[in-house]
């Protein structure tokens, strides 16, 4: 059997950012992504908090084909026709270097490779690996098509649905209650009109997240994000409630329905849409990563789990850029050391135990049960609503006090055992 | 705007044979809510006029929903070959 | 017998998207024409059933920054050796220029008996090349070749025409070039595609070539309609109300009467 000393699987943030590092250190590397080019397959919302992986790959970052900095975050609650949005712009948010831009994958992911190609590794379009090779418990390799190619250690990063992964027994197979449904439509608008409709400088962006009714009640939300010349509009729905239902309606006429409100329309006005994109996103946090390292082989990216959901703010692909960085340092010790067993590929796990990566996952353990109450997707969000719509309100009778009119709001709203037991809930995220 | 606008957006690029294939003896005997006719953000399975499931593969998102929400196993789900598929440009 | 193939890179079309009634191809990779493909599987089927001993992918960059790269899908493929012309004076070449350069190139290699052609690229097919290669090196050309066969010092091809087919044998050197029916492509696999890594590639420019950068002869507008709004007038009364009132307004706009 031909073989290299690592072969990636995925030419995504996490394998591509893992071929980065093996590639600088010398090591013969070849990336198998299944697309016409990396970024091809992929969905992002879109957006990627740059600052916690600036240390990793300084050089890259200036540079990176990123779309907008980050410099508006809104927050929209939306019942019964009333939406309330809570909007953050700080310049805190862009201070020595934006701590977040706006993406699209189809740029971001080609331009990487194009570094990792500068860097001496070899990255192979169009090419499926169809299956992890094992011997005697060890990955030895891959098979794509009818030929299997063998390798030191296989960086598996080949996205959230895990089929290569969970074929072979490195992996659990993914369950719909640890997933939803992301989906989106990019539209285009001039930039000078997107800056205008979010209350941006020139080149800065805005991401603006939607819970409440767009969902009809299940986990999830909708979210906006502005490109350099388009928009990206979609919601995310967890699998598990929409398997549930069984009131007729189909996922993506959520997004339909959403894009109708009169709240949403002037948003999009004018716009073009460009491109509809849809993708699983793991949200199962911290008990669904996988043994991230093992016989010849490291887990990456969202094969291993590594995103989560807090509400208002979603990362992943952060994550995917930091895990591919720890990889390949482990990869590095472990062939340095002549060891790439699970013994000698064991600091990944421990360089990824001690960042943010597993820390912040493991601070956000609760996040995913939380999240599977109703009363946050329904009642908080028109209650909300409900209490500003209630002070913002002249009507034909006499009119209660502001702060009456405020407190009936929470005693009505907010003073039940069913909000205690929901913050008692909450006390952990 | 509907589905097949949407989806019109996008380029698929075409294998010969299917990549998704469901059994639909499955289908008939053990489902009863049928999940993949509203989960799957394409809109590509339907029942044929004989009533069984079909899917219209050649415009899948390969997202994987359908295939995480078949609780009968009742698909066998892979990834297109090389160069088919979809090919995003703007996501 | 050595075969030369010629192939040109052109943006993926299907990946290419219109915005404003233009063709957006930033950031679209590049690939081997489909034709140029049926040319290279003919030429490595020659090759593999023994009727030809070494074969070379011949490709013009033509602007195409990553062509060195974009041409191991040719060694993958099965051709023997790559040649690239990259030089900043061949941007955007013109048909005529473009030939010029693959006959110097054809004249530098040190054999070549059989050129083998697309018909037309994916991208502008004008069908030009071929011929105008074969005429600069003197060479006898069969088009429309829906087969290629290779014999001695012979080559054969049936031709596909409108409502007959032909079969036209020539002797070697000789230039053909091929439609779609000839063959399937075959798709390289990943042992193919780490083989064609070490297989020989050279980039030459025009320097190399020893000849001047060809100038174009005529610079392409485009020929589209300018784009206009409707108008939104409807006119009302009877018919022959209407039909007045209609010329009326288009002798106000000056499309009439003029």
């Amino acid at each position: 059997m031909e073989s290299v000393e690592c072969i990636v699987v995925g030419g995504g943030l996490a394998g591509l950012s893992a071929a980065y590092g093996l590639a600088e250190a010398g090591l013969e590397v070849m990336v198998l992504e299944r697309g016409d080019y990396s970024g091809a397959k992929n969905v992002t919302g879109g957006r990627l908090y740059v600052k916690p992986i600036r240390g990793f790959y300084p050089e890259l970052w200036d540079e990176a084909p990123f779309e907008r900095p980050v410099a508006r975050e809104l927050v929209t609650m939306m019942a019964d026709g009333a939406h309330t949005t809570v909007e953050i712009a700080s310049d805190r948010f862009l201070e020595g270097g934006p701590q977040s831009y706006t993406v699209v994958r189809a740029k971001l992911d080609q331009w990487l490779a194009d570094k990792v190609m500068e860097k001496g590794a070899m990255v192979v379009p169009n090419m499926k690996v169809d299956e992890l090779l094992r011997k005697d418990g060890r990955v030895i390799g891959i098979r794509a098509g009818g030929d299997e190619i063998g390798a030191d250690v296989v960086v598996v990063a080949e996205g959230v649905l895990r089929l290569l992964s969970s074929a072979a027994g490195l992996a659990a197979q993914p369950q719909p209650r640890h997933h939803a449904l992301g989906y989106k439509e990019v539209i285009e608008l001039p930039a000078g009109v997107i800056e205008d409709r979010w209350h941006l400088n020139p080149g800065e962006g805005a991401a603006q997240l939607f819970m409440g009714d767009c969902t009809r009640g299940m986990m999830g939300g909708a979210f906006l994000y502005t490109n350099k010349e388009s928009i990206a509009l979609g919601m995310v729905v967890g699998m598990e409630d929409m398997r549930r239902r069984r009131d007729g309606t189909e996922s993506w006429q959520l997004l339909d329905a959403f894009k109708e409100l009169p709240q949403i329309r002037p948003l999009i006005a004018g716009g073009t849409a460009a491109e509809y994109s849809a993708h699983a996103v793991p949200e199962g946090g911290i008990t669904q990563v996988p043994r991230l390292a093992g016989d010849g082989y490291v887990v990456a990216g969202d094969t291993a789990g590594l995103s989560f959901n807090a509400l208002v703010t979603v990362r992943g692909m952060d994550f995917a850029v930091a895990s591919g960085y720890y990889a390949a340092e482990a990869i590095k010790k472990a062939k340095a050391a002549g060891d790439c067993s699970a013994a000698g590929l064991a600091s990944y796990e421990q360089s990824l135990r001690s960042s943010f990566v597993l820390r912040d996952l493991e601070t956000a353990r609760n996040i995913p049960g939380v999240m599977e109450n109703p009363r946050l997707f329904t009642h908080y969000p028109a209650a909300v609503g409900r209490l500003l719509e209630s002070v913002y309100t002249v009507g034909e009778q006499p009119q209660a006090g502001l702060v009456k009119k405020a407190w009936n709001g929470v005693r009505r709203d907010f003073l039940s055992l069913a909000t205690l037991r929901d913050a008692w809930s909450m006390r952990k995220i | 705007m509907n589905i097949d606008a949407k989806l019109g957006l996008d380029v698929f690029k075409l294998d010969k044979e299917p990549h998704i294939v469901i059994d639909t003896e499955v289908c008939r005997t053990q489902c009863d809510d049928e999940a993949c006719l509203y989960v799957c953000p394409a809109d590509l399975y339907e029942r044929d006029d004989q009533g069984r499931m079909t899917v219209n593969w050649e415009g899948c998102l390969e997202c994987g929903t359908c295939l995480l929400c078949c609780d009968r196993r009742a698909l066998s789900w892979a990834y297109p070959h090389g160069p088919f598929g979809v090919q995003y440009r703007m996501s | 017998m050595d075969i030369v193939v010629c192939v040109k890179t052109n943006p993926d079309l299907e990946l290419v998207r219109v915005k404003d009634r233009v063709a957006q191809t930033e950031g679209v990779p590049y690939k081997i024409g489909d034709l140029e493909k049926n040319a290279l599987e003919a030429a490595v089927t020659l090759r593999e059933s023994g009727a030809a001993s070494n074969v070379t992918a011949l490709c013009v960059a033509e602007g195409n920054r990553k062509a060195a790269e974009d041409i191991k899908v040719a060694l993958a493929m099965g051709a023997d050796e790559a040649v690239v012309i990259d030089d900043p004076a061949l941007a955007e070449p013109d048909q005529a220029a473009v030939a010029a350069v693959i006959a110097a190139a054809v004249r530098k290699l040190s054999a070549c008996d059989l050129l083998l052609f697309g018909e037309g690229s994916s991208d502008n097919y004008t069908g030009q090349v071929g011929a105008r290669v074969a005429e600069l090196l003197d060479l006898p050309q069969i088009g429309y070749a829906r087969t290629v066969e290779a014999e001695g010092d012979v080559v054969r091809c049936e031709r596909s025409m409108d409502d007959v087919i032909e079969t036209v044998q020539a002797p070697l050197p000789a230039a053909v070039t091929v439609v779609s029916e000839v063959n399937e492509p075959r798709i390289p696999g990943l042992m193919q595609i780490m083989k064609a890594k070490s297989k020989p590639l050279q980039v030459w420019s025009l320097a190399d070539l020893d000849i001047e950068a060809p100038v174009p002869v005529r610079e392409i507008e485009s020929n589209l309609a300018e784009e206009q709004d409707r108008k939104h007038i409807v006119f009302e009364g009877t018919a022959a109300e209407q039909a007045e009132a209609f010329v009326d307004a288009l002798i106000r706009e000056g499309v009439l009467g003029r």
